[in-house]
């Protein structure tokens, strides 16, 4: 390709995006708005799955020992605990620091453990699973081996909250994988339609540049950056919109993360790549015929 | 194929069909160096068919076709532009880009072929000036009359100085006036040395001229002129000169009839 020829190609290119600007400013609105509910799509799944990750590593179990163990009995069942598989920190809770909580709790209340004599709480070792362990079958099971131990009273890790908590999990990721192929597919759809449209609007332009013996580099690389401009555009506007959305929502929802900036400048990157490679194509099957 | 040097433009035994219909029947034609020509039928008779063929928008069923260098049966995709660049063509609805002025209309034909901006400028002073347009060069072609459309689309069509220009009923949405000034321009352009094959259904428009017609009707040559003699051409690209071009058309009657 000649200096000139690649020059030309890239006036072509920036005039291109000038003279049409209304139909590109069209196409990236449509563009943008429905990468906006892919990606509106992606925060909350992103924000569910981060809670529920939040929740399974802020989730104990709570081993509670007899009254009168002794010291070191209480020792060996520490280091017992701690050889179970899964665990990965015991963290001993007398009856005094339980009852100091209790108080916490209770906050204004709290008089009443006032009139109480004497502490009722038991001495305890509070457990923390290691990632992965923290399914209701395993924690099922840790506790029925360690309730079945000398000097333990019971093993307590909120089983019926935490059994169906995970059954809408499961759900909750059914419906998100297949709600998003359904997203992920009509935002192709639309975006790959746009381009097309665009490119057939494009038509007589294009008839005209073979008319004057053009290659089809000089017609295809200025469609290219077009498709990828849009690309990039709409998806900027797709950030911007779900940056405004996230903003709002924050007012309700106070720990609501946004989309990692590495995320969003794949997406962008992929925008464009997607942007450019759909007007190729499209352009491909009018330069055939 | 090889055809002999003084033919710019050659079509042998092409045909083409449509379905059961046959748009093409068994044509066989030349056009020489410098010649001007004039293919005249009904529509539906096959003329844009056979013009498209020459400059390769559409391949032969059978048959051949020869432009300078280029030969139908072993023309490459990738080679079309080059072919492109050595013809020019018009149209009946002049298919100017509508969004670019005069001057970046003709300058596209230029720069498709990666020529330096400032000999399209230059290039693009003579041509303008030779089409009438100069003045014209930053207005768009909406504003424009039909006419003045067809001149630039000329101007594009011989910006590469081609061997040969091709026109398919140019004159078909112009009136007498507009008409009459487009048929000089393609004498003058003719008399440049540029051949010239022109399509058009209207037998009346081109009779006077004197120049060879070629009759075509439902796809077969029914009738060609004058058969040509290597001695003639140079004659007659002198008899087409301007002046006498002019006379003739000074005498002849256009009827402005509309086509189909």
């Amino acid at each position: 390709m000649k200096l000139n020829e690649m020059k030309y190609i890239l006036d072509e290119s920036v005039s291109m995006l000038w003279r049409r600007k209304a139909a590109n400013l069209i196409s990236v609105i449509i563009m943008g708005l429905s990468l906006l509910i892919l990606i509106v799509f992606l925060m909350v799944t992103l924000n569910i799955t981060g809670f529920i990750d939040k929740t399974s590593k802020e989730t104990r179990m709570y081993v509670y020992l007899n009254d009168g163990v002794s010291e070191s009995d209480s020792r060996d069942i520490q280091l017992k605990l701690l050889s179970e598989t899964g665990v990965e920190e015991v963290v001993f809770i007398s009856r005094e620091e339980a009852m100091e909580d209790f108080r916490e709790t209770l906050g204004e209340n709290n008089e009443l453990l006032d009139a109480l004599d004497f502490n009722p709480l038991p001495d305890s070792y509070r457990l923390k699973l290691k990632e992965g362990f923290v399914t209701s079958a395993i924690m099922k099971a840790i506790s029925e081996r360690v309730e079945s131990w000398e000097g333990i009273e019971e093993v307590r890790f909120g089983k019926r909250w935490f059994e169906k908590g995970e059954k809408l999990v499961r759900n909750f990721f059914i419906i998100d994988i297949v709600l998003g192929l359904i997203v992920f597919l009509s935002v192709v759809f639309v975006i790959s339609n746009t381009v097309r449209l665009t490119i057939s609007n494009s038509r007589e332009t294009i008839d005209i540049l073979k008319l004057v013996g053009a290659t089809n580099k000089y017609i295809e690389i200025p469609f290219m950056i077009e498709g990828a401009m849009q690309g990039v555009v709409s998806s900027l506007l797709a950030v911007g919109l779900l940056g405004v959305i996230h903003w709002f929502a924050r007012g309700y929802i106070q720990d609501l993360v946004f989309i990692r900036l590495d995320a969003i400048a794949l997406f962008v990157f992929l925008c464009a790549l997607l942007g450019a490679v759909g007007s190729f194509a499209a352009l491909r099957r009018f330069l055939k015929s | 194929m090889t055809q002999d040097s003084r033919i710019i433009a050659g079509v042998y035994h092409l045909s083409k069909e449509f379905g059961r219909h046959f748009s093409l029947k068994d044509v066989s034609l030349q056009v020489s160096n410098g010649e001007i020509v004039f293919l005249v039928g009904p529509s539906g008779a096959g003329k844009s068919t056979l013009l498209k063929m020459i400059y390769m928008d559409d391949l032969p069923a059978s048959g051949q076709v020869v432009v300078g260098p280029y030969v139908s049966s072993n023309m490459k995709r990738k080679t079309i532009p080059d072919l492109r660049r050595k013809m020019g063509i018009i149209f009946q609805d002049f298919r100017l880009l509508e969004d670019r002025n005069v001057f970046e209309n003709v300058a596209l034909a230029m720069k498709v072929t990666g020529m330096r901006m400032g000999e399209i400028k230059s290039r693009m002073t003579e041509i303008l000036t030779r089409v009438g347009l100069y003045h014209k060069r930053y207005e768009y072609p909406r504003t424009m009359s039909g006419g003045e459309q067809q001149r630039v689309a000329i101007a594009r069509a011989v910006a590469n100085r081609p061997s040969i220009l091709l026109a398919d009923e140019p004159t078909g949405n112009l009136d007498p006036v507009a008409t009459k000034n487009i048929l000089e321009l393609l004498f003058k352009i003719n008399a440049g040395g540029t051949a010239v094959l022109m399509a058009t259904h209207d037998i009346n428009l081109v009779r006077s001229f004197g120049q060879r017609i070629i009759y075509l009707e439902a796809g077969s040559i029914v009738r060609d002129s004058e058969k040509i003699f290597v001695g003639d051409i140079r004659d007659r690209i002198e008899k087409s000169s301007v002046s006498e071009s002019a006379e003739r058309l000074a005498g002849h009657e256009i009827t402005g009839e509309d086509e189909e």
